[in-house]
């Protein structure tokens, strides 16, 4: 499998007036066509600086991130833009990259409206629940067609009922959609109901301490909870962190 | 959101919310009218020299001859147009420094200073600087006007262009927006209430802006009624004039209500 995306001994460093920190050193890891990579790591230990540098939003101090691909993002809450309705928070991204074609809006609603959003187009943020609300996010986020997708912790503003249902749902948009995802979350269980591989950092700076494939193949999230080798990763990633 | 089958408990709260609603309305104009009329009482019976408290017959007396020799609306217009134009050159102007101090970090640490100071002193001292340049006509009212309204501007807009959400802003960098976008598309849309309510504040200020400026330098006017009535001791002219002052910038304050009703729909999270 080709790689999409390569993190080549990257370090990079935050400066402030009060000094700089390290928030990762020498990191390198990479991602293939089509893979879920679930990133875990000791709570502050750069995870959204590592999303940063991947969609090229920061520049590494040192070492490089190549990769092949367009990304989209997907941040904690839904951010939808309470002025726009879910049709137009959807179209955001095609206004940004001026690609507000006629083909590209229908596609975007072909999108929506196979995955349940048709009633809440021209509904406005408020009027929908916060499961709606992320779903109409990852819809907002696969509008243009990206090859990447970055989840950052996409699902910890939920309450846990619509955190497993929303699982399960972009679980199987990504799935259909053949994607690439790559997950920051600090959820282990989150990480293996969903990757098909996991990649373990260790505090700050971040480096991958451990990399682990998942045999799950296709299993959807709720299912694989119910396996007892889900048990058995989950103390295994959870002894690793806690190193 | 519409409901067509209400529970006969939700019909009666209904009901009760009109009530209140009429409540409230009946006791304004019941509190209003009862001040008027014991303000005429008071002054009728000479308990209180009308020539000093004036009364309401004597204020509409002197509004209807005001009105019937065509100088109300005469000074009625010179007010208004130094309040408006004042009003909307300082609206526009602080909106534009506003986002040039947003675009710009270091034009903003530069300023700020100044900002601080401009705000913190009081308008009026400028007085004398406004006649000797600006002469004694609108112009000087208007600029008075700009002057006590333009730095509150600044203050608002900026300070709320500045609280956008990180994390939306985030998106759309992620999004590869540039920064005319995120102006447009997120900084300016998520910033209509906190431009609404400067506007509401700088109503406030305008009339402030102009009345100041009439007192000091004007030829018309209602701040002139007022203070030509108040030096000639015609507290009728000064209380008529007053009142229509309370008028127009009630007024204008429901102008503004209105357009925040058309503008922000939908922008409480």
């Amino acid at each position: 499998m080709e790689n999409i995306l390569t993190f080549r001994d990257v370090t990079h460093i935050y400066h402030t007036v009060r000094g700089e920190l390290v928030a990762a050193q020498e990191l390198s890891f990479s991602v293939s066509r089509g893979e879920f990579v679930a990133i875990i790591g000791p709570s502050g230990c750069g995870k959204t600086t590592l999303l940063s540098l991947a969609a090229g939003l920061l520049k590494p101090s040192a070492g490089s991130v190549e990769s092949s691909g367009s990304f989209g993002y997907m941040l904690q809450k839904d951010e939808l833009f309470p002025w726009r309705t879910i049709e137009k928070n959807i179209f955001l991204p095609l206004e940004v990259k001026r690609k507000n074609t006629q083909e590209a809006r229908r596609r975007a609603l072909a999108l929506a409206e196979k995955y349940g959003l048709a009633d809440f187009l021209k509904s406005y943020p408020k009027q929908l629940s916060g499961g709606m609300r992320q779903r109409a996010a990852l819809i907002r986020t696969l509008a243009t067609d990206p090859d990447i997708l970055l989840l950052d912790e996409p699902f910890s503003a939920l309450d846990y009922q619509t955190r497993l249902n929303v699982c399960e749902d972009v679980a199987a948009i990504i799935r259909s959609e053949q994607k690439t995802a790559l997950l920051i979350t600090h959820d282990i269980s989150e990480a293996i109901s969903l990757a098909d591989r996991v990649l373990v950092l260790s505090a700050r700076p971040a480096r991958v301490a451990h990399s682990h494939t998942l045999d799950f193949g296709d299993v959807p999230p709720l299912k694989r909870r119910e396996q007892p080798a889900f048990s058995a990763w989950f103390e295994r990633l959870w002894g690793e962190l806690n190193a | 959101m519409k409901h067509v089958n209400y529970s006969q408990e939700h019909a009666r709260f209904l009901r009760r919310r009109k009530q209140n609603l009429a409540l409230v309305w009946a006791l304004r104009i019941g509190v209003l009218a009862l001040l008027l009329g014991l303000w005429e009482l008071v002054t009728a019976t000479g308990w209180v020299d009308p020539f000093i408290m004036s009364s309401p017959s004597r204020i509409a007396t002197t509004l209807a001859g005001l009105a019937a020799d065509g100088s109300l609306f005469y000074h009625i217009g010179v007010t208004l147009w130094e309040t408006l134009a004042g009003f909307a050159i300082a609206v526009v102007l602080g909106f534009a420094v506003a986002l040039a101090l947003w675009w710009s970090d270091t034009l903003r640490r530069v300023l700020e200073p100044y900002i601080v100071v401009l705000n913190a002193l009081p308008k009026i001292a400028l007085g004398p600087l406004i006649i000797i340049w600006f002469g004694t006509g609108s112009e000087a009212i208007v600029f008075m006007t700009v002057l006590v309204g333009v730095i509150i501007a600044i203050m608002h807009v900026l300070s709320a262009f500045i609280a956008t959400e990180e994390s939306k802003i985030l998106l759309m960098r992620s999004m590869g927006a540039n920064k005319w976008q995120i102006l447009c598309k997120l900084v300016i849309p998520s910033s209509y209430p906190a431009v609404i309510s400067m506007l509401k504040v700088n109503v406030g200020m305008a009339w402030i802006g102009s009345i100041m400026g009439e007192y000091i330098v004007s030829r018309a006017g209602l701040g002139y009624l007022i203070v030509y009535g108040g030096q000639v001791f015609k507290l009728d002219l000064v209380m008529s004039a007053t009142f229509v002052l309370c008028l127009l910038a009630a007024g204008m304050y429901a102008l503004v209500v209105l357009l925040e009703k058309i503008l922000v729909k939908n922008t409480d999270n």
